[in-house]
């Protein structure tokens, strides 16, 4: 039993580093301008297939294929706010949930046209070979270049988001809308650019998990984003939905969560296990786990 | 007859009238599968054996001098869709036959509208057990065929080979949760017992995730000597290369949701050595199959795998009955159900397929195993 649970806190890990590199850009969002941005998945799903028609149509090299993907996601992210969620920014927030999930149809449905609806593996050629050999390994743990380096991007792309957040005049904007929205705009602060800017970074930090993801797993689908979708969304309402270092937190808890769901509980009861973890949190903490009780403001 | 010759007379002006405006007599049969959704590889595979089949018929004439016109019904595999989908056929009057459905959960959902509205079907690749009890309407006539294996021989077919010709003692199975995965693992699990086999460990997934460590290093834990993927290539070819990442390198072998050669081009090194049952084997066809494997190739640019060949076979089976019995519903129900001999069965690229009362065909299961990329015949069981 005991000899499992270093492996299995392993595979939690390396999952939850991954939702909470989705989970950020539900969370920033959402606390920007209150939406979930359910087509946030598709956003993850066109990073990981972006880049590898960068690789084989244009034959970038593959760290510039990750970054011209997310700067091509990060236009995606802003694009998607211009036409479905500016138009409906003064409607109720049921009319924007709900084109969300029209755009998250309509964007899944496109990739099927252009890339096919067939799994397609990874570019294997093009990705540096060292990532795919063992780098360590010891009491049943095998760990592979790739997972450091997933690691070692996603605590990169955390820090450095944070430092945008906190630090720099634009993050301290996003922040003071996420306070207030029309004394930010009184303040003489560009809302609409602001939000966009949100989605660009949300959408860029997307992409670079859709890629980490499928090559890791060697495989993107046009059908990709969905379940990652869900699951990095249960993330971030875990670790408190507006909060970017509960979205890091909720994805790790879920990860791991969901890993030993399926060593100790049951694998049927897999994702059970991970919701119910969230449902838990949830039930006394309303606010997430490190989310903050605000107070309605309608 | 008075009454009988007006009445011709009008319809052959009707008919001489409709007929000579229009192009040709067209003669509608749909085939309905997955064509966009999370399964929507499998319908691609289905369509490209039909469309085949429905190409040289036409390109010979057609079927009784009508042009053969394919609907292709979208039902994600979904059942929810699926019954949707069939009444929409079951309503259109002029669709004689259906090609499917692709998925078994998807044409057990079907089924009850087939039966009610008396819809003959085929389906190429549903393999659970429970159809056969479910395809019969109230007065006990069959209305759904398939010209596939049922889960159950196939289950029990891969624990006797797993036993007699690979060898295993200890064996594990990680299956997917759906009617087919189950359905593949019970006949499995009980022959295997019943073999003397040790199963070690059953795990199960859920479609749409792409990790499976989890549950791989619990088998680990067991340390079988082999593994049942129960389940289809997509989530397959994942879990052969996270098993071998976990350090789990045994013996796999799966069932014919395996037999896709994007199950090597996923899984790269990781798919070698996987035994995969087929019902349709290129090496152990006949010699007419040998053009349409050359046909499909240059038409699609990929190699053929038992689903195209297998709907390729029963869109040649359906069109057969509408040649022989008639664009009448009811007269082609009654020409399949009567196929029930080998003398009067059909001969195609998947081999003779022949009905039993159930609507079941008895089809043999070959065994490939994947060797340098390839998928190339193993050693048959006897």
């Amino acid at each position: 039993m005991l000899e499992q649970l270093l492996p299995q806190l392993v595979n939690g890990l390396t999952l939850g580093v991954i939702y909470a590199l989705i989970a950020v850009g539900y969370t920033m969002v959402y606390g920007v301008i209150e939406l979930i941005n359910f087509a946030h998945g598709e956003v993850y799903m066109f990073g990981a297939f972006l880049c590898v028609t960068f690789i084989t149509a244009v034959g970038m090299p593959f760290y510039l294929a990750i970054v011209a993907a997310m700067g091509c996601c990060a236009l995606i992210g802003m694009f998607l706010d211009l036409v479905a969620y500016k138009p409906l920014r003064k409607a109720p927030r049921l009319a924007a949930l709900i084109t969300a999930i029209g755009m998250s149809i309509f964007l899944q449905n496109l990739a099927m046209v252009i890339w096919g609806s067939r799994p397609l593996p990874f570019v294997q050629s093009a990705v540096p070979a060292y990532l795919n050999e063992t780098a360590l390994s010891f009491s049943g743990v095998y760990l592979t270049w790739l997972q450091l380096f997933i690691f070692a991007v996603t605590t990169a792309m955390m820090l450095g988001l944070m430092f945008i957040i906190t630090r720099t005049r634009i993050g301290t904007a996003m922040r003071a809308l996420a306070q207030n929205k029309t004394a930010a705009a009184l303040m003489g602060i560009n809302v609409n650019f602001v939000i966009a800017f949100t989605f660009a970074l949300g959408s860029a930090m997307g992409a670079v998990a859709g890629i980490l993801v499928s090559v890791y797993y060697n495989s993107l689908y046009p059908t990709m984003g969905y379940v990652a979708g869900v699951k990095a969304f249960a993330a971030a309402v875990l670790g408190g939905i507006g909060s970017v270092p509960g979205a890091m937190l909720g994805g790790i808890v879920l990860g791991v969560a969901e890993a030993l769901g399926a060593g100790y509980v049951s694998s049927l009861y897999r994702d059970g296990v991970a919701y119910a973890v969230m449902i838990a949190v949830i039930i006394f903490r309303p606010s997430g786990l490190l989310g903050k009780a605000v107070i309605d403001k309608a | 007859m008075k009454f009988g010759w007006c009445k011709a007379v009008l319809l052959a002006c009707v008919v001489a009238l409709m007929s000579v405006p229009a192009h040709a007599k067209t003669v509608k049969i749909a085939c309905a599968s997955a064509f966009s959704g999370p399964a929507a590889a499998y319908g691609d595979n289905v369509k490209a054996g039909v469309t085949l089949k429905v190409e040289e018929i036409n390109a010979a004439g057609g079927v009784g001098g009508a042009q053969v016109e394919v609907l292709w019904m979208d039902s994600l595999c979904d059942p929810k869709e699926s019954n949707t989908v069939a009444a929409k056929i079951a309503r259109d009057e002029e669709i004689v036959g259906v090609v499917g459905h692709l998925c078994s959960s998807a044409h057990l959902a079907a089924l009850p509208t087939y039966l009610r509205a008396g819809v003959p079907a085929i389906t190429p690749t549903a393999t659970n057990v429970a159809i056969s009890d479910q395809n019969k309407d109230r007065k006990g006539l069959v209305w759904s065929f398939r010209d596939v294996y049922r889960d159950d021989f196939q289950g029990k077919f891969l624990a006797r080979y797993a036993k007699e010709v690979l060898g295993v003692a200890k064996v594990a199975v990680f299956y997917e949760n759906n009617d087919y995965g189950i359905g593949l693992k019970d006949a499995f699990v009980g022959e295997a017992k019943r073999l003397g086999l040790d199963v070690v460990g059953e795990e199960a997934y859920v479609k749409g995730t792409p990790d499976f460590t989890p549950q791989l290093t619990k088998l680990k834990a067991s340390a079988p000597d082999g593994i049942f993927l129960s389940g289809y290539y997509n989530e397959g070819a994942l879990i052969a290369s996270q098993a071998k990442k976990i350090g789990l390198d045994v013996l796999k072998f799966g069932a014919d949701g395996f037999d896709n050669m994007d199950y090597i081009k996923l899984a790269g090194d990781a798919s070698e050595g996987t035994y995969i049952t087929t019902p349709f084997l290129a090496s152990e066809a006949g010699p007419e199959a040998q053009k349409f494997l050359a046909d499909f190739k240059a038409r699609y640019n990929r190699d053929v795998d038992y689903m195209s060949a297998n709907a390729y076979d029963a869109a040649g089976i359906l069109l057969q009955a509408i040649e022989k019995a008639g664009a009448d519903r009811a007269k082609i129900r009654e020409y399949l159900a009567g196929m029930n001999t080998p003398e009067k069965g059909y001969h195609g690229v998947s081999g003779l397929t022949y009905f039993d009362e159930h609507g079941d065909a008895q089809k043999p299961a070959f065994v490939k195993v994947v060797k340098n990329g390839e998928m190339v015949p193993a050693q048959q069981l006897k």
